[in-house]
């Protein structure tokens, strides 16, 4: 596919219907915007992560996964490395995690990219509604400086990989 | 003692399905039930909204085939409105749920079964999914990932979004192709051909390894349906329906949207959340029929593409007359792949596709209609009625998983009884009963617009109703 290669590809999931489950695809959404004169950073927001998404990120010299936490504390910003994982789960067609996107990538493609990070926002709430619950609206300002720090940091890192 | 075997959750479906099976006191098969076991009720809901929000209220039945839903939805609301779409309206409507189409395969054959047929259904279920497959022959993966982007990024790109797309509208669409686009889709091409053509050249040369199963997984004789062009080839967005009977002849022909319920009527089984569609001069079940890609190349004597052609005469030579075993819809999904290809290649060379006049308008000017379109699983048939204000007072949907259901029921029942023997039953058994459901490739979301993800369960009854046996997973 003509998409070529991203310095930064960053990858949001989640239904903007489902109140706070539609956090990653809004932080995509400013990201894009945030970063629209900057070379090489793509933008991709989906429903759910599917196996095809593999090429894009083999594809890709760096990438961001911004998800909300359905376990983590309500309104909890966490940024951490994302490694490609070991385990592959038994059942799964339709929906990955980060961790075995990379590792789909790894497989199909051997290639990966030389960083990849996942963003993700403890959820309070994902009742159908399009509005983020009180907790996850106070978050979004450090959810955004903290996207923001992680892009400029992973395009950095495209950088000196040129 | 009789006895029952659940499967519970049937995997690698789209939806949430059950399967059991009823034993007989020597512990062999006596009846199987696929239980699609999700509601949701979108007819219901629909009623009190304007007709023309119906296409993007319809399209949200389904994450892998809305652009169907879209397409009976606003040919249904055409018929309402009495207005017949631009050339190219069609022509841009013809493509999109062609990519549709070739996405939704990719996913069915590369991601559901390519790990059966591939590395066996006996395999060990640990290794029986897509990892398997890269670790087996990662060329394989790589056509069916590189066909599926293919898809999605064509309506990406006409529909700005790879699920749920908003661009088809009652009157046509909402704007017309850039020149950028219609090249950037041309240069895609070259790769998607050599990813179908790599597919088809490996799947024939494994295909007869499967022939104990093509025997027994739902292969009987049955009436079959699908849209069809007047030069009897195939077609996915026009034409109008023709149904077929077991040795080929022609039972009905010529059905556009509007009869289409003088021909099709549905039943109800309580086991199950999908209605039972049948040809109504012979009445229910023995009226039931197929639809999807065997019933397409059964239906129609050309594909009216080159390509797809050559393939659709190797492939008619698996039977004298109709190919009759479900098993075959794995290589029949492949020539429909093929043969979308070709017509996108086509459309996009149309010396009008760049045409700006893409939508027609006008009113309520009759209270009723309906549309109809191939999903990639078979026939969609939408129909309503509104009030004079262009309300909805009354809608139906009559999906492709519901018009298979009676087939996939009595395949499950054909597979179980052939394999299960004296209550015994090994994985791999289990495998190949869910197998059969797969070949269908039922969108159980579709079918009972139900809420959810994926799975099936297998439960195993005795002739008392004890619970014997139970694999969920």
């Amino acid at each position: 596919m003509n998409t070529g290669t991203a310095r930064c590809l960053i990858l949001a999931c989640g239904n903007t219907l489902r109140e706070d489950d539609g956090v990653g695809p809004f932080l995509a959404s400013w990201a894009e915007e945030r970063f629209s004169s900057a070379q090489g950073v793509r933008v991709l927001i989906q429903h759910q992560w599917a196996p095809e998404l593999s090429a894009e990120i083999a594809d890709a010299q760096t990438a961001i996964f911004l998800d909300c936490a359905v376990n983590a504390s309500p309104g909890s910003v966490t940024l951490s490395p994302v490694e490609a994982a070991t385990e592959i789960p038994r059942l799964f067609t339709h929906h990955l995690d980060a961790a075995t996107l990379l590792a789909l990538a790894r497989d199909y493609y051997s290639a990966l990219p030389s960083r990849a990070l996942l963003l993700t926002i403890g959820a309070a709430s994902l009742e159908l509604r399009e509005a983020f619950s009180e907790t996850v609206k106070a978050a979004l300002p450090a959810a955004q400086r903290t996207l923001e720090e992680a892009v400029l940091s992973l395009l950095e890192t495209a950088g000196q990989r040129k | 003692m009789s006895q029952t075997i659940t499967i519970d959750p049937v995997t690698r479906l789209e939806g949430h399905g059950k399967i059991t099976l009823y034993l007989d006191d020597q512990g062999n098969v006596e009846n199987a039930q696929f239980h699609v076991t999700q509601v949701r009720g979108f007819e219901k809901f629909s009623e009190g909204r304007p007709f023309y929000e119906m296409p993007s209220l319809m399209a949200r039945i389904c994450g892998i085939c809305p652009v169907s839903h879209l397409i009976a939805s606003a040919k249904a609301c055409e018929a309402i409105m009495s207005v017949r779409i631009p050339h190219t309206a069609a022509q841009l409507r013809r493509m999109l749920n062609l990519a549709q189409m070739v996405q939704s395969h990719a996913l069915s054959f590369f991601y559901l079964s390519s790990p059966d047929l591939l590395l066996g259904l006996d395999s060990d279920p640990a290794s029986r999914h897509l990892f398997g497959v890269v670790a087996a022959k990662p060329e394989l993966g790589r056509a069916g990932v590189g066909l599926r982007r293919f898809g999605q990024h064509i309506i990406e790109l006409l529909g700005k979004k790879r699920i749920h797309p908003g661009w088809v509208i009652p009157g046509g669409v909402t704007e017309p192709l850039e020149q950028a686009k219609r090249d950037e889709i041309l240069a895609m091409l070259p790769e998607a051909y050599a990813n179908i053509k790599l597919a088809l050249d490996w799947y024939k040369q494994i295909a007869d390894s499967f022939k104990p199963e093509a025997d027994v997984f739902a292969s009987f004789p049955s009436l079959f349906m699908g849209l069809i062009n007047e030069d009897e080839s195939v077609e996915f967005t026009d034409g109008a329906l023709r149904l077929i009977d077991p040795r080929g002849g022609i039972v009905a022909d010529g059905i556009t949207a509007n009869q289409f319920t003088e021909v099709i009527g549905e039943a109800v089984e309580p086991y199950s959340y999908t209605k039972f569609a049948y040809y109504k001069p012979l009445g229910y079940p023995e009226g039931s029929y197929r639809v999807g890609p065997l019933a397409r190349l059964n239906i129609a004597q050309s594909m009216g593409t080159p390509l797809a052609d050559i393939e659709l005469k190797q492939f008619k030579q698996l039977a004298l007359g109709p190919v009759q075993s479900s098993f075959h819809y794995h290589h029949a999904r492949l020539i429909d792949i093929l043969y979308g290809l070709e017509k996108i290649e086509q459309i996009l060379t149309d010396p009008l596709i760049l045409d700006k006049h893409v939508r027609a308008t006008a009113g309520v000017n009759r209270l009723e209609g309906a549309g109809q379109a191939e999903a990639p699983r078979g026939t969609l048939h939408h129909h309503y009625k509104v009030d004079e204000n262009g309300l909805i007072t009354w809608a139906n949907l009559v999906i492709a998983t519901g018009q298979n259901n009676n087939a996939m029921n009595r395949g499950v029942l054909q597979a179980a009884k052939h394999y299960i023997k004296d209550g015994k039953f090994t994985e791999g058994i289990l495998n190949r009963v869910e197998a059969v459901v797969r070949t269908f490739d039922p969108c159980l979301s579709c079918s009972t617009h139900a809420l959810g993800q994926m799975p099936l369960a297998i439960s195993l009854v005795s002739a008392d109703g004890e619970l014997v046996d139970q694999v969920i997973r």
